[in-house]
C-alpha cells in the first residue's frame, strides 16, 4: 500500500524507537562516525570491488583513498575527499548529509580521524536507512511488566493492562462490551470458521455469565473444526497449494497429507515449536508418514518441471527453488526477508549474501517428489501377519491336497477316454497344484499382487492378481494356448485367462473373456491385430463349472478358437505374430503388461498348457477330454476326515481374517506423500551476485547470525549429509533463547483474532515492516507462550477472555479522528469474513455442510491436460462429495473457484500471511447469481420449511436465526414477508446471503 | 494523517465510494490515494490512458517478420561462428537459415518488414518496431511470466494488473483489465498469466468469453421468476438503508452498498460491450469476421476494442493457446516456421491491421498503446545436426522483435538492433523490466513509484531494475 511507510514512519514517532543502545565498547567513533560512514557510504564503498575503488569499511582503505585520492587525511579537510564530496553535496549521490551528521564527519577529522573497530561491520548499527544487529525484534525477549491503569474495572487479565494503558495515554477508551449476539457470532466464527447454530446463540443469549463464556471457548477451541479453521490460516502463510505451478502444472494428488497433519496437530494442540520443527525436518527424525507429511512444508510452493535443456537453465531452476525456499522459511518462522540477500547483501536487515547462501547449504538436501513411505510399525506387523497367511495356506493346501489325491486316485482306475492316444505334448504345463511351477519346462509362475493357489486352482482375484512366469528360451512361432477356467462372474469385460506377451506386454496373444462383446471368449492381441470376432456363443456356464479353452495359431494367421474341445464359432485369419528366443513369457489372470485398467481377469484357473504347434481339432478335443484335475467342493469334503474338514473350515476362516487384516494394514503400511524427496545436498559456494557461472567462496550450513539465540555457524562441514544440516537448522530456528521466533507466532494469532497484528506485517518483522503497535504486549504475549510451552490453544485462549476481545465494534468519532486504523484497540474492528467462512457458512446454514474430514480433498474443477499444460476449470454440481468444508478443497494454482477467487481467496502461488480486503461488485455479482449459492437458498429453504412449520411468520424467524443469528425486527419482518409472499423462502434465504449481517463479524 | 478522517462522514456518499487500492472504499483514505496517487508521479506526463496488448504464445521468429537480417541470407548453410554453448531449449545448434519471408521497405519511413505480415506491413508508418528485445528465460512458461509479470515464476502481478492498480478505474461498471485468450485454449500457466496475485482481487484480469454471459455469474445462474432478483435487490436496499439509519457510518457498510449498485450497471454494461453486431458490416469485414481463419482474433480485437472505448484500462489479446502437442496451435515453431508461423501470422495479420486503421480512424491511437509483443524469439540457426538446415528454429531470448503503436511512441520508426544474423541484441538491448518501465512512463507512472507492501518486500512491476527508453518516445 502507499500509505503503508507514512503509518510505519508516523506509528515510530508515536511510540519510542525501538533500538537497545549501550554497547559495551564507549569508543566515540564506533558509536557516532561508523553509524554514518554505514549507513550512508558502506552500499557502495566496501566489499570486494568497491565503487571508485574506495574502501571506508578500513582505515587503511579511506586513509589510502580511491582513484582520485585519499579520503580521508587525519587533521586536514582540505586533504579529505571525503569530506569535500560531502559538503559540494555530491555524495552520498541520492541524499546528502546534512547537519549534525556532517558536522560529526568534520569534527572527527578536525580531530585526528582516530578508528575504532576495524573493518567497520556496518550491519551493527541501525540507521535511518537499514535494521542492524540492534533492531528491535533482533534483540532478546525482554518480558514486560504489566502497566497500572486508572480504569481498573475493565481489566480482565493482564494483557489488557497493555491495551488500555495505551488507550488511557490516547485520552481514549475502549468501547463498552459486545452484545452476547455478536460475541458469541464473533467467537465462533474466529475459533472454527463456522456460525453459532440457533440454540447455542439462545441459550448463550439467555445466559452470558463469565463461566458460560469460558465453557463456550473451552469446548470451541475442542472442536475439531477449530483446527480446520486455523489449519487454513497456516496454510496462506505456507503457499499451501496442490500442483506444482508454472508450464506443466501438474496436480499433486498425494499432497493432502501435509493439509491433515497440520489441521490434526493445531487440533491436538502440538507445541509449536515442534510444530517448527517437524515441518523443517520431520521426514528425517519421524520416521512414517507423519514426519514425511509434515515436511510438506518445504516442498509446499511451486516447482518448475520444465527446465530446459541448458546446464544454466538447470542451475539457476535450482538457485530460484533454493531462494523460494529459504525465503519461506525465514518469512514464515522468523518474519525475515532472507531470500532478499540472494544477489547482494540485504538492503534493509543485517543478512548478508555469505549468511544467505550458509542457509540455502543447510536446506540443499531438499528437493521435490513423491516418496512412498512405509510405516515402521504396520510393516512389521504386515510381515509377520504374511507369516502367520502363508502357515495357514501351507497347512490347508497339504489337508486339500491329500484330499484331492485320494479322489483323483479312483478316477485313474477308470477306462481312458476315446482319443488319449493323439493326447499332443504341450512344451510348458502348469498344473496350479502346490505350486506354480511348469511341470515340463522351466516357465515357472511367480505371483504377483496377491495371486494364490487354492484347491488345487490358481484364484486370481480380478483386481491386481496375476501370475507371470520365465521366459521362454526358444522362438515361439505356430502355437496352442489352454487353460481349464472358472469364472467368478459373467458380467466381468477384459481379463486374460492365459496370454504369451513380450517382456512389457507390447505385443500378446490371449484368452480373453468378454472384453468387446459381453459374455464372449476371444483371442485378445495387441491394438486388437490380430483380434476378430468368433462369434461364438454366450458364456453361461463357466462359473459354475471349470470349461476348458484353447486357442490355436497357425503360421497362415488362421486363429481358431475352442471351448471344451469343440470349436468355438468359427476360426478366421489375420496377421501372424511370431515370438523371437527369450522374447516371451506367459502371464495367467492378466491380459497383458502393465497391469491395471479392466485387464484382470477374476476366476480360478485350474490347470493351463503352452503347446509349440497349432493343435489340430482331434488333438484339442483329446486334451479336453483330460481331466483338469478339478475336485468338486462336496468331493473334496467327502474324501476328509472329521478333523480334517473342522481343521479346514478354521484355516479358512482364520485366512479370511488374516487377509482383510492385511489389506488393511496394506493402505497404511505404504503410502505416497508428496514431500521432501532425498537429495545428496552438495558443498555450497556462494554465486556472486546470484550468477550461475561466477562462484565465491564455500560455504558451511548455518542460519542467519542476527538472530537471537544459538550460534549460526552449525558447525557442521560443507558436505555433510542433508540430516545434521535439517536437523541442526531446525534447532537453531526453534531454540528457546530466539525470541523472533516466539514472538512471529504471537503476532500471527493476533492477527487473525484482530484482523490485525500488533505488527501489521505478520511474515517481516524487519526493518520494512512494521513497529508493534504495543511493544511490552508482544514481549508479555511471547513470554506466556513460552510458559505453556508453546501451546497455542493457551494463547487463544488468553487472547478471547480479554476484555480487549469481547469489546463491540461500536464506532466512536473521536477515536476513529485519532486512530482511523483501530491500532490501539478502542473498539473491535468489523470485518468481512474470509472467503472459506463464507461458503462454509451457507453449506452450514443451508444444512448441506459435510463433516467429513481428512483425506484426499474434493476436486470442484475439472483438471484438463492440454498438450503438456494442466488447466482447472471451475465446475459447479449437486454432489455431497463437494459440499465439504473449504479446507478441504482440492487447491491447484491457478484453478480458483468463482465465489472464493472474488473474495478474496488467495492463489496459492505465493504466500498470503495478510490477506487482501476488497469490497467488488464481482463480489455483489457472484453472491447474488451463482450456482452454488442459488442452490444452497433451495436447500436452506427445504430446512427451514421442515424445522420451522408451515406459518410464514415462524419461517421466516427461523431463517433470520439461522443465517445471522437475530430476529428481524417489525419492518424486517414486513420486507421479509413481502419477498417470501411472492417469490418464496429461497429468495429470503438468497437475500440474507448478501446481507450485511452475514458477511461481517462484528 | 489518521486525523482526516474526522472529515469522512461530511462527504457525499458517491463522491467517496471510489475504486481505491483494495475495492470501493470510503474513507479519507481513499482521498489520500488520490492525493498519493503514482499516475500522478511528478514530471511524468501521461500520454497512454489505455492500452491493449496483442501476445504471441510461443516465440516469433524475429529474423522472418521484423528484423531483416542480409547477412542471414548470405551466410545461409554456414555454421554460427560461436565458442559459446547457446542457452537454447533443444540444445541442438543448426546451421544458419535465412528468412523464410521476403522482406520489402514499407511506407514512407521505408521499415523493413517481411511478407509474413502484409496487412499489418501497410501500418509500419504508424509502428515503433523494437528490435532488440531480451528475456531472462528461453523456456515458455517462465518468460510469458516475465513478459507478464516481470517476475519467472507464478505469484506476481501481471502488467494489466499492476495498471488498474495504478490508475484505477475509468468505467466503473467494466473491469479495469480484460483478458481475450485465444479460441484454441489458454496460454500455458493459464489464469497465472492474468493474476492479480498479491494486488488486491479487483486487479485480477477478468476474461471475457463470448455467449449472452460474457463475464462469470453477471445473471443469475438459472432462470428464476421475473421479479425475483429486483425483489431480493429491493429488499437488500431497504435493509441497508436501515443499517446505515441505525448506525454510524462505517466504511465497510457504505462500500457494500455501493458495490450492489454497481453490480447492476455491469449488468446492463457487459452485455452491450460484448454485442458485436451492432458494429457496422464494413468493419466487420475488416476485422476478418467473415473469415473463418480470421474470425476468433478478428472478433477478439474488435471487442478490445469496444472496451477500450468504454473505458477498460488494459486488454490482453492472446495468439496462440497452449505451448506443446501437435500440430502446434501456439508460435512456437520448433519442426518449420514456414507452415508453423504461416497459419499462425493468416490469423492474426488481418484483424491486428485493421484494429490499428480502426482505433487511428477514430482518434484513439493519439491516446492508446497497442502492443505487440512474443516471449521471445527464435535462433537465427535450423533446430537440427549440426550439418544441416532444418525448416524449424529453437528459442531465442538474447534478442527478438516486438512492436508498440500509438500513444506517446514514435510513429514509423524503428528502435535498437540485433547482430549481423539476429542471433543477440548489440544496440539499446531491451529487457522485460525496460518494456515495462518504459510502458508506465507512457501512462504517466514512476515505475519505481507504483509499488505494494507484499511479504517484507515494497514489490514493483520492475522487481529492481528497469530504465525507460525515452528513445522511443514521440
Amino acid at each position: 500500500m502507499f500509505f503503508d511507510r507514512p503509518i510505519r514512519l508516523a506509528l515510530a514517532g508515536l511510540f519510542p524507537l525501538l533500538v537497545t543502545t549501550g554497547w559495551a565498547d564507549d569508543n566515540i567513533f564506533d558509536k557516532t562516525v561508523a553509524p554514518l560512514l554505514a549507513a550512508h557510504c558502506l552500499e557502495c564503498h566496501a566489499g570486494p570491488n568497491p565503487k571508485g575503488g574506495l574502501d571506508l569499511s578500513t582505515l587503511q582503505g579511506a586513509t589510502r583513498g580511491g582513484k582520485t585520492g585519499p579520503a580521508v587525511t587525519p587533521g586536514n579537510l582540505k586533504q579529505s575527499l571525503l569530506w569535500s564530496r560531502i559538503v559540494k553535496g555530491e555524495m552520498p549521490p541520492k541524499a546528502p548529509l546534512v547537519g549534525t551528521a556532517r558536522n560529526t564527519i568534520r569534527r572527527w577529522i578536525m580531530t585526528g580521524a582516530r578508528w575504532g573497530s576495524d573493518p567497520i561491520d556496518r550491519f551493527r548499527f541501525t540507521s535511518p536507512s537499514r535494521a542492524g544487529y540492534n533492531w528491535w525484534s533482533l534483540q532478546p525477549l525482554n518480558d514486560a511488566h504489566p502497566p497500572a491503569v486508572k480504569h481498573a474495572a475493565w481489566i480482565r487479565s493482564d494483557l489488557d493492562r497493555f491495551i488500555l494503558d495505551r488507550l488511557e495515554r490516547a485520552g481514549l477508551a475502549p468501547a463498552p462490551p459486545a452484545s452476547p449476539r455478536a460475541l458469541i457470532r464473533r467467537l465462533t466464527i474466529d475459533l472454527t470458521g463456522l456460525p453459532p447454530d440457533p440454540a447455542t446463540v439462545a441459550k448463550f443469549i439467555a445466559d452470558p455469565s463469565e463461566a458460560a463464556y469460558t465453557t463456550l471457548v473451552d469446548s470451541l477451541l475442542a472442536s475439531p473444526h477449530y483446527g480446520q479453521r486455523w489449519g487454513r490460516h497456516w496454510l496462506d502463510v505456507v503457499r499451501f497449494g496442490e500442483s506444482n505451478g508454472f508450464e506443466r502444472n501438474a496436480p499433486r494428488t498425494t499432497f493432502w497429507h501435509y493439509r491433515d497433519w497440520v489441521i490434526d496437530a493445531l487440533n491436538q494442540d502440538m507445541p509449536y515449536d515442534e510444530f517448527a520443527r517437524l515441518q523443517v525436518s520431520g521426514d528425517l527424525t519421524l520416521p512414517g508418514t507423519r514426519g514425511a507429511a509434515a515436511a510438506g512444508f518445504l516442498v509446499a510452493g511451486v516447482h518448475n518441471t520444465v527446465v530446459g535443456g541448458s546446464k544454466r537453465m538447470k542451475l539457476l531452476a535450482r538457485q530460484d527453488e533454493l531462494e523460494e525456499l529459504v525465503g519461506t522459511v525465514g518469512q514464515t518462522f522468523l518474519g525475515l526477508t532472507i531470500n532478499c540477500a540472494r544477489c547482494h547483501d540485504h538492503k534493509f536487515d543485517p543478512i548478508p549474501t555469505i549468511e544467505y547462501y550458509r542457509m540455502i547449504s543447510a536446506l540443499d538436501g531438499v528437493a521435490h517428489g513423491e516418496r512412498e513411505i512405509t510405516q515402521p510399525q504396520a510393516a512389521a506387523q504386515q510381515a509377520s501377519l504374511q507369516q502367520q497367511i502363508t502357515q495357514a495356506q501351507k497347512h490347508l493346501r497339504l489337508i486339500e491336497t491329500r484330499a484331492r489325491r485320494a479322489v483323483l486316485a479312483t478316477r485313474k482306475t477308470k477306462p481312458t477316454p476315446p482319443g488319449e492316444r493323439d493326447r499332443p505334448r504341450p512344451i510348458a504345463n502348469w498344473d496350479f497344484d502346490i505350486d506354480l511351477r511348469d511341470s515340463i519346462g522351466s516357465l515357472h509362475g511367480r505371483a504377483i499382487g496377491g495371486a494364490k493357489l487354492e484347491n488345487g486352482a490358481l484364484v486370481v482375484n480380478g483386481q491386481g492378481a496375476y501370475v507371470q512366469t520365465e521366459r521362454l528360451k526358444l522362438p515361439l512361432i505356430e502355437k496352442t494356448l489352454e487353460a481349464w477356467v472358472i469364472l467368478d462372474n459373467l458380467q466381468q469385460r477384459g481379463g486374460g485367462a492365459i496370454s504369451v506377451q513380450t517382456p512389457g506386454g507390447l505385443i500378446f496373444d490371449a484368452i480373453v473373456f468378454g472384453e468387446r462383446e459381453p459374455q464372449r471368449w476371444m483371442a485378445g492381441s495387441n491394438g486388437f491385430v490380430r483380434t476378430k470376432s468368433f462369434s461364438g456363443p454366450g458364456e453361461e456356464q463357466a462359473t459354475s463349472r471349470a470349461v476348458h479353452l484353447a486357442i490355436t495359431y497357425k503360421a497362415d494367421g488362421t486363429i481358431t478358437g475352442y471351448r471344451d474341445g469343440q470349436p468355438y464359432g468359427k476360426p478366421y485369419k489375420t496377421g501372424f505374430q511370431r515370438y523371437a528366443a527369450g522374447q516371451a513369457e506367459l502371464i495367467f489372470g492378466l491380459r497383458h503388461a502393465p497391469a491395471g485398467g479392466n485387464k484382470f481377469l477374476a476366476a480360478r484357473i485350474l490347470k493351463a498348457s503352452l503347446y509349440n504347434k497349432a493343435l489340430s481339432s482331434a488333438a484339442v478335443a483329446a486334451s479336453a477330454g483330460r481331466e483338469s484335475g478339478f475336485v468338486s467342493e462336496k468331493k473334496l469334503l467327502a474324501a476328509m476326515s472329521p478333523l480334517e474338514r473342522k481343521q479346514r473350515r478354521k484355516l479358512k476362516s482364520d485366512l479370511l481374517a488374516l487377509e482383510a487384516r492385511n489389506r488393511e494394514l496394506a493402505k497404511t503400511a505404504r503410502t505416497k506423500i508428496y514431500t521432501v524427496a532425498p537429495r545428496q545436498p552438495g558443498a555450497m559456494r556462494v554465486h556472486v551476485r546470484g550468477s550461475v557461472t561466477d562462484y565465491g567462496e564455500t560455504v558451511r550450513p548455518g542460519g542467519i547470525s542476527a538472530v537471537p539465540g544459538l550460534a549460526a555457524d552449525f558447525k557442521i562441514s560443507a558436505d555433510a549429509p542433508d540430516r545434521p544440516r535439517r536437523e541442526q537448522l531446525a534447532k537453531w530456528i526453534t531454540a528457546k533463547t530466539n525470541a523472533l521466533f516466539v514472538r512471529v507466532i504471537v503476532n500471527r494469532v493476533w492477527h487473525y483474532h484482530f484482523g490485525q497484528g500488533l505488527v501489521t506485517t505478520p511474515s517481516d518483522f524487519g526493518f520494512n515492516g512494521g513497529y508493534p503497535s504495543h511493544p511490552g504486549l508482544l514481549e508479555w504475549l511471547a513470554a506466556r507462550l513460552q510458559d505453556d510451552k508453546y501451546r497455542l490453544k493457551a494463547l487463544h485462549r488468553r487472547i478471547v477472555l480479554s476484555s480487549v476481545y469481547r469489546q463491540s465494534s461500536r464506532l466512536n468519532p473521536k477515536a476513529l479522528e485519532r486512530d482511523a486504523e483501530n491500532r490501539l484497540l478502542w473498539r473491535f474492528s468489523p470485518r468481512r469474513v474470509e472467503a472459506e467462512v463464507l461458503r462454509d457458512a451457507i453449506l452450514s446454514v443451508s444444512g448441506q455442510l459435510n463433516t467429513k474430514r481428512g483425506g484426499p480433498g474434493f476436486v470442484d474443477v475439472s483438471i484438463i491436460p492440454n498438450n503438456g499444460t494442466t488447466y482447472y476449470e471451475p465446475i459447479d454440481k449437486e454432489d455431497p462429495a463437494l459440499n465439504r468444508r473449504t479446507v478441504y478443497r482440492f487447491s491447484p494454482r491457478g484453478g480458483r473457484s468463482a465465489v472464493l477467487d472474488t473474495f478474496d481467496c488467495p492463489d496459492p502461488s505465493s504466500a498470503a500471511p495478510r490477506r487482501g480486503v476488497t469490497t467488488t461488485p464481482l463480489q455483489a455479482l457472484s453472491l447474488l447469481n451463482n450456482a452454488f449459492v442459488l442452490r444452497m437458498a433451495d436447500h436452506a429453504a427445504r430446512r427451514i420449511q421442515k424445522k420451522a412449520g408451515p406459518g410464514a411468520d415462524a419461517q421466516i424467524h427461523y431463517a433470520w436465526q439461522l443465517a445471522i443469528q437475530r430476529s428481524p425486527d417489525p419492518r424486517e419482518v414486513q420486507l421479509s414477508l413481502t419477498l417470501v409472499k411472492k417469490y418464496g423462502l429461497s429468495s429470503l434465504c438468497r437475500a440474507l446471503f448478501n446481507t450485511n449481517d452475514f458477511i461481517i463479524i462484528e | 494523517m489518521n486525523s482526516l478522517n474526522s472529515s469522512a462522514p461530511q462527504f457525499d456518499r458517491r463522491q467517496l465510494l471510489k475504486w481505491g487500492s483494495q475495492g470501493l472504499v470510503a474513507t479519507a483514505v481513499a482521498q489520500l490515494l488520490q492525493q498519493d496517487s503514482p499516475a500522478q508521479s511528478p514530471g511524468f506526463l501521461p500520454r497512454a490512458r489505455r492500452a491493449i496488448q496483442i501476445s504471441l504464445v510461443g516465440g516469433m521468429s524475429h529474423v522472418d517478420s521484423f528484423d531483416y537480417k542480409p547477412e542471414l541470407a548470405r551466410n545461409h548453410g554456414k555454421s554460427l561462428q560461436t565458442k559459446e554453448t547457446p542457452d537454447i531449449f533443444f540444445g541442438k545448434v543448426g546451421l544458419l537459415r535465412k528468412h523464410d519471408w521476403d522482406f520489402h521497405q514499407r511506407g514512407n519511413s521505408g521499415l523493413w518488414i517481411s511478407e509474413m505480415f502484409p496487412q499489418i506491413a501497410t501500418m509500419a508508418d504508424e509502428l515503433t518496431l523494437l528490435r532488440s528485445m531480451v528475456s531472462d528465460s528461453a523456456n515458455h512458461t517462465p518468460a510469458l511470466f516475465f513478459l507478464n509479470s516481470g517476475f519467472g515464476a507464478n505469484g506476481f502481478p501481471s502488467t494489466g494488473s499492476w495498471i488498474s492498480y495504478g490508475l484505477g478505474n475509468e468505467s466503473e461498471s467494466l473491469p479495469t483489465f480484460v483478458v481475450l485468450p485465444d479460441g484454441r485454449g489458454g496460454p500455458n500457466g493459464g489464469a497465472s498469466n492474468w493474476s492479480s496475485a498479491f494486488l488486491p482481487a479487483q486487479h485480477q484480469g477478468v476474461v471475457f468469453a463470448g455467449g449472452d454471459r460474457p463475464v462469470r455469474d453477471l445473471f443469475p445462474a438459472r432462470p428464476l421468476p421475473s421479479g425475483a432478483d429486483a425483489a431480493v435487490r429491493t429488499f437488500l436496499a431497504a435493509l441497508n438503508q436501515r443499517n446505515r439509519d441505525n448506525k454510524e457510518q462505517d466504511s465497510l457498510l457504505a462500500a457494500r452498498i455501493r458495490s450492489y449498485e454497481l453490480a447492476a450497471s455491469m449488468q446492463v454494461s457487459v452485455p452491450e460491450a460484448s454485442d458485436l453486431s451492432s458494429e457496422p458490416k464494413h468493419l466487420q469485414s475488416l476485422y476478418g469476421l467473415d473469415n473463418p481463419r480470421t474470425a476468433d482474433c478478428g472478433s477478439r480485437c474488435l471487442l478490445g476494442r469496444r472496451l477500450l472505448e468504454r473505458g477498460v484500462r488494459f486488454v490482453q489479446v492472446y495468439s496462440g493457446g497452449p505451448i506443446a502437442g501437435s500440430p502446434r496451435a501456439s508460435w512456437d515453431a520448433h519442426e518449420s516456421v514456414r507452415s508453423n508461423h504461416g497459419l499462425e501470422a493468416s490469423r492474426i495479420d488481418q484483424p491486428v491491421a485493421a484494429l490499428l486503421k480502426d482505433l487511428k480512424q477514430r482518434g484513439m491511437l493519439d491516446d492508446t498503446l497497442v502492443l505487440f509483443t512474443t516471449e521471445f524469439g527464435r535462433t537465427p540457426f535450423a533446430q537440427s545436426a549440426a550439418n544441416a538446415v532444418g525448416p524449424g528454429r529453437d528459442h531465442n531470448r538474447y534478442g527478438f522483435s516486438g512492436w508498440l503503436a500509438g500513444a506517446g511512441v514514435k510513429r514509423g520508426f524503428s528502435y535498437g538492433s540485433t547482430d549481423d544474423v539476429g542471433w543477440k541484441a548489440v544496440e539499446n538491448p531491451m529487457p522485460w523490466h525496460d518494456f515495462h518501465a518504459t510502458l508506465l512512463h507512457l501512462f504517466g507512472i514512476d515505475h519505481t513509484r507504483l509499488t505494494y507492501y507484499h511479504n517484507g518486500i515494497q514489490r514493483r512491476l520492475t522487481n529492481v531494475h528497469g530504465e525507460v527508453h525515452t528513445g522511443i518516445l514521440s
